[in-house]
């Protein structure tokens, strides 16, 4: 559980080139970045398993997901809540600073509590950055909708899964992703 | 039926003299052979320990606080009140919505309990959530005739967590609730032991000259107030489920956990500022009801209210959970800890506030007295609007560190500042988890000033105590808007009765359901209320020397199921 493992310093600088294909930076794109801590955008080709999660407000179901390490899993998301949910796929750290990139993304209005406003998303917050939710990691769902995020495990462990909208995680919805 | 409550009220006491507490003590009450639907209370006079000092006071099963009643949503509850008290009692449900005759106010929803009677209550339980329950009697509550309710959800909760604590404060005082009463009537200035000195004087002449230094006393003197009065009354012990600082109440949790703490502020008079030194909480509901989470270092709970927060404590050390009254008189201190025994550092109390010029809300040329003349005071243009949007871009944002928050007064000496630097929860963060209602405009408006003479010690509504106001007649079916107007210092928390009062913190169909309101010197509250509970309820300032001083008022509900109607004679039911 402990970010500082055997890994160390490599583990973290990862986690910082993740930081990089965050939202914030829609630049820096979501391409193939591979980042062998939390694993890799799968090819739909290679999918082994299909999970549905459903998000409620303000938890998953399920809240636990077993997976074998080189594992390709689609999950169909669906936002059965009526606020707007994530599903973000991420160590904790990654989760907290995502966190308080939300919150800005409520103070600009980009984000209401049951609304996304797609034309504020595109705004260009400077350094031509945007808070566009486009990274393949995650999903951003308004109440009703569906989507999909397909992943290619590497390891599980620290893995969660998370919803980053401000307060959300704290009241717990967060979900653990565990070697099965 | 004597001798069994005599046993079970030495059972508890035992219990609770081994240190076990309320917790055990509700065990204690329910035997198993009963009915679990079924409660059995008993009212003694009993001695109260806070590890400080020991007095009489007035137990529920035998201990203060008394037993945590656990209920679920849905149930139909039966809970007999046996009174061992040489004088009347009552015990009121607070926050709970049920019929007027099961609310426990004696003349306005029965005659009370006689001593030696057992009374029992019914209803079903129609919310879930944190609330508590306490005597409507005298001066009983302040004496230690208080306790908490949890209600659990039947559908699942919007939030998770792994265990579960109620934090209840209280506000023991060496004198009993008549004592105070009277000492405040003959002198209102008796337990005000913040006063201004000739040191402060003498101090502020060298900060800000002479001149204005004898124009700011001259101005409070004209007023007939001292600009310490924070708090009305001091010299309390604040006690934490019942334990004072050296007698420590501990919460043990395993690191990583999640656990949910529902603060109660059942003090008589004490309104308390919350925060634990390392952890941040998460506020998931207030006064019973969800909210959107909101995370924050720190939250002021008026008397009367309840908060209920979710904090994650991740190492394995000891945590404090440190109160400090409004008026940084006194603090009170509990502990969550992996293991028993564990302790950490407990801070210091900071400096108390002063009240400013803003507090009183009003030009000072105008002043004469304490008169409601009809003044509109600063109307706080910030808050009170109607805006039917959610927009919470537009809701106050406040940004970290910011000190300004609506429902004071702009330049207000009782501000909150979080003492770590952080977030301080304001009114204007919170919003309805899920609405109860429609969203629809109020059908009137009733406003209703808050008045008192500080001099005189009389609290007052519209310039006129209890004994002679008419009643507030509403319609069943309308939505009624009271608009607070306080012309005090103080902070006034109002508590309507079987009906919930919605927030206006200008998120429109998302403010916040609450059944206790603080309204803030110098500040216009407005909240608004869905008139659908039959019969007459209490209405009044939850302070209670202020609420038994004259700010109390009936309200009368005309119309509604024939069933539920007010009948000629109170009691029924």
């Amino acid at each position: 559980m402990n970010m500082l493992s055997i890994r160390g310093v490599a583990v973290i600088a990862i986690a910082t080139l993740t930081l990089a294909s965050s939202p914030l930076l829609a630049d820096a794109g979501h391409g193939k970045k591979s980042t062998p801590s939390i694993g890799e955008p799968g090819k739909s080709t290679a999918v082994t398993r299909t999970i549905e999660v459903e998000l409620f407000d303000n938890y998953f179901t399920p809240e636990h997901i077993a997976v074998k390490k080189g594992e390709t899993i689609r999950f169909v998301i669906k936002n059965s809540g009526e606020f707007v949910h994530e599903f973000n796929i991420g160590t904790a750290a990654m989760h907290v600073s995502h966190q308080k990139e939300m919150e800005m993304m409520m103070e600009h209005g980009a984000l209401e509590a049951d609304k996304i406003n797609h034309d504020m998303m595109k705004m260009d917050m400077g350094n031509g950055r945007t808070m566009a939710h486009n990274d393949p990691n995650s999903v951003l769902l308004e109440p009703g909708k569906s989507s999909e995020v397909i992943w290619k495990f590497t390891t599980t462990s620290g893995l969660e899964f998370a919803c980053n909208v401000p307060g959300h995680y704290d009241s717990g919805m967060v979900g653990e992703f565990q070697d099965s | 039926m004597k001798i069994k409550t005599t046993v079970r009220a030495l059972r508890a006491l035992t219990l609770a003299a081994l240190g076990f507490g309320p917790v055990l003590a509700s065990e204690a009450a329910t035997e198993p052979s009963q009915n679990a639907n079924e409660v059995n209370i008993s009212v003694d006079d009993i001695g109260i320990d806070n590890g400080v000092y020991r007095k009489s006071g007035i137990g529920y099963n035998g201990a203060s606080p008394g037993p945590v009643l656990r209920f679920k949503e849905g149930q139909n509850v039966v809970i007999n009140v046996t009174n061992n008290l040489d004088r009347d009692t009552s015990i009121h449900w607070h926050g709970l919505i049920l019929p007027y005759q099961q609310d426990g106010v004696p003349t306005i929803s029965y005659d009370g309990i006689k001593p030696g009677e057992t009374f029992t209550y019914r209803f079903p339980i129609q919310q879930s959530g944190t609330y508590w329950y306490h005597s409507h009697s005298g001066f009983q509550e302040p004496d230690g005739a208080y306790g908490a309710i949890v209600i659990e959800s039947k559908s699942r909760e919007p939030y998770r967590y792994d265990r579960d604590y109620v934090v209840q404060l209280s506000d023991m005082h060496t004198d009993s609730g008549e004592r105070i009463m009277r000492n405040l009537k003959m002198m209102p200035d008796y337990y005000n032991r913040q006063q201004q000195t000739v040191g402060n004087f003498l101090t502020d002449i060298s900060a800000n000259g002479m001149a204005a230094t004898i124009t700011d006393r001259m101005a409070w003197g004209d007023m007939r107030m001292m600009a310490a009065d924070v708090e009305d009354l001091q010299g309390f012990t604040p006690l934490i489920n019942g334990k004072s600082d050296v007698q420590n109440w501990t919460g043990i949790f395993k690191p990583g956990e999640r656990v949910r703490l529902r603060f109660v502020n059942s003090s008589a008079m004490a309104y308390y500022d919350i925060r634990i030194p390392g952890l941040a909480m998460t506020v998931i509901a207030a006064d019973g009801n969800n909210v959107r989470p909101v995370k924050v270092d720190e939250l002021r709970i008026a008397v009367a209210e309840t908060y209920d927060v979710i904090v994650r404590p991740k190492d394995d050390t000891a945590y404090t959970i440190f109160a400090a009254s409004m008026g940084r008189s006194a603090y009170g201190r509990a502990t969550l800890a992996p293991r028993e025994g564990m302790t950490a550092v407990v801070p210091k109390l900071e400096k108390r506030p002063l009240l400013t010029m803003a507090d009183m809300g009003m030009d000072h040329s105008d002043m004469a007295g304490m008169d409601n003349t009809a003044m509109p005071g600063m109307d706080h243009s910030k808050m009170g609007h109607t805006s039917a949007s959610d927009s919470s871009k537009t809701a106050h944002k406040m940004h970290k560190g910011a000190t300004t928050d609506p429902f004071y007064a702009g330049g207000s000496g009782l501000t909150p500042v979080a003492a770590n630097g952080g977030k301080f929860l304001s009114y204007a963060d919170l919003r309805a988890q899920k609405p109860l209602y429609e969203h629809r405009p109020a059908t009137r408006e009733i406003e209703f000033q808050l008045t008192g003479n500080m001099e005189r010690y009389i609290w007052s509504i519209n310039g006129k105590k209890y004994e002679d106001a008419e009643p507030i007649r509403l319609k069943y079916g309308e939505r009624v808007r009271f608009k607070f107007i306080n012309k005090t210092m103080m902070s006034h928390p109002m508590h309507l009765h079987g009906m919930w009062s919605i927030l206006d913190v200008g998120a429109g169909k998302s403010n916040p359901i609450k059944h206790t309101i603080s309204v803030a010197p110098g500040t216009t509250v407005s909240m608004e209320t869905e008139v659908d509970a039959a019969g007459q309820w209490a209405f009044h300032c939850h302070l209670a020397y202020h609420a038994a001083a004259g700010m109390f008022r009936k309200i009368i509900v005309e119309g509604g199921p024939r069933s539920a109607q007010l009948n000629s004679q109170a009691g029924e039911g």
